[in-house]
């Protein structure tokens, strides 16, 4: 309910750029080479990647969509504590 | 969480002429200009990769092998990979936006960054940037 997110390549990159992503998560069908590209983005910006166990179909559904989700990306965490919850036990 | 494009920082051209050229940010606009809307940077690039030097070329040669060609361009993030690579020449004052209005000053700033990156290239340091992208 509360917080902020992006879906997709491409905001997931600009939210990158601009620092403002706080967690990326990535479906496990991604192409290797978006997936590299990513992470390595995500290295530069200091930024965890979490591995979705599970495609884009059901990240999708995770979200609540009625689209396919490769990558999203967690500007603003709200009430939710999975920022602090999820780098930790990676 | 860490702003990673700032000046210094090495980066590859994905589009537009210079493609897979390497670069240095001189200047980041994150916010845009009011004629460019977006993110965009100041970047000097090599144009032209300086020639691998050997140890039994003559100094004439090396010379000649040494020379770096140099350009200056404004590029959208969007158009850049950045790298884990930085490149600590100081090209402030040299490459400024301005030097793009006119031909004259543009000449001139690509003349001293030319001066700058050769000599950055013959101390041997930051050899990854005066390398070309294979690809």
């Amino acid at each position: 309910m509360s917080g902020k997110y992006t879906l997709g390549y491409k905001t997931v990159i600009d939210t990158l750029r601009t620092s403002k992503g706080k967690l990326i998560i990535i479906s496990n069908n991604c192409p290797p080479l978006r997936k590299s590209e990513i992470e390595y983005y995500a290295m530069l910006a200091k930024v965890g990647v979490h591995h979705y166990n599970g495609n884009n179909v059901d990240l999708g559904t995770a979200c609540g969509k009625y689209f396919r989700v490769s990558c999203l990306s967690i500007i603003d965490a709200g009430d939710s504590d999975i920022i602090k919850s999820l780098p930790g036990d990676q | 969480m860490v702003k990673f494009l700032k000046p210094n920082k090495a980066v590859i051209l994905l589009q537009g002429r210079y493609a897979g050229r390497k670069g240095v940010i001189v200047k980041a606009f994150d916010d845009g200009t009011r004629d460019r809307a977006y993110g965009h940077c100041l970047v000097a690039g090599i144009k032209k990769y300086p020639s691998k030097v050997i140890r039994k070329d003559s100094a004439k040669k090396t010379a000649k092998k040494s020379r770096v060609k140099p350009f200056v361009k404004l590029v959208n993030y969007q158009h850049l990979m950045p790298t884990r690579y930085t490149l600590d020449v100081d090209l402030k004052e040299v490459v400024t936006p301005d030097v793009l209005t006119s031909k004259d000053k543009k000449v001139t700033a690509l003349k001293e960054t030319k001066k700058r990156f050769e000599e950055r290239f013959k101390t041997g340091k930051n050899r990854w940037f005066f390398t070309k992208l294979r690809f």
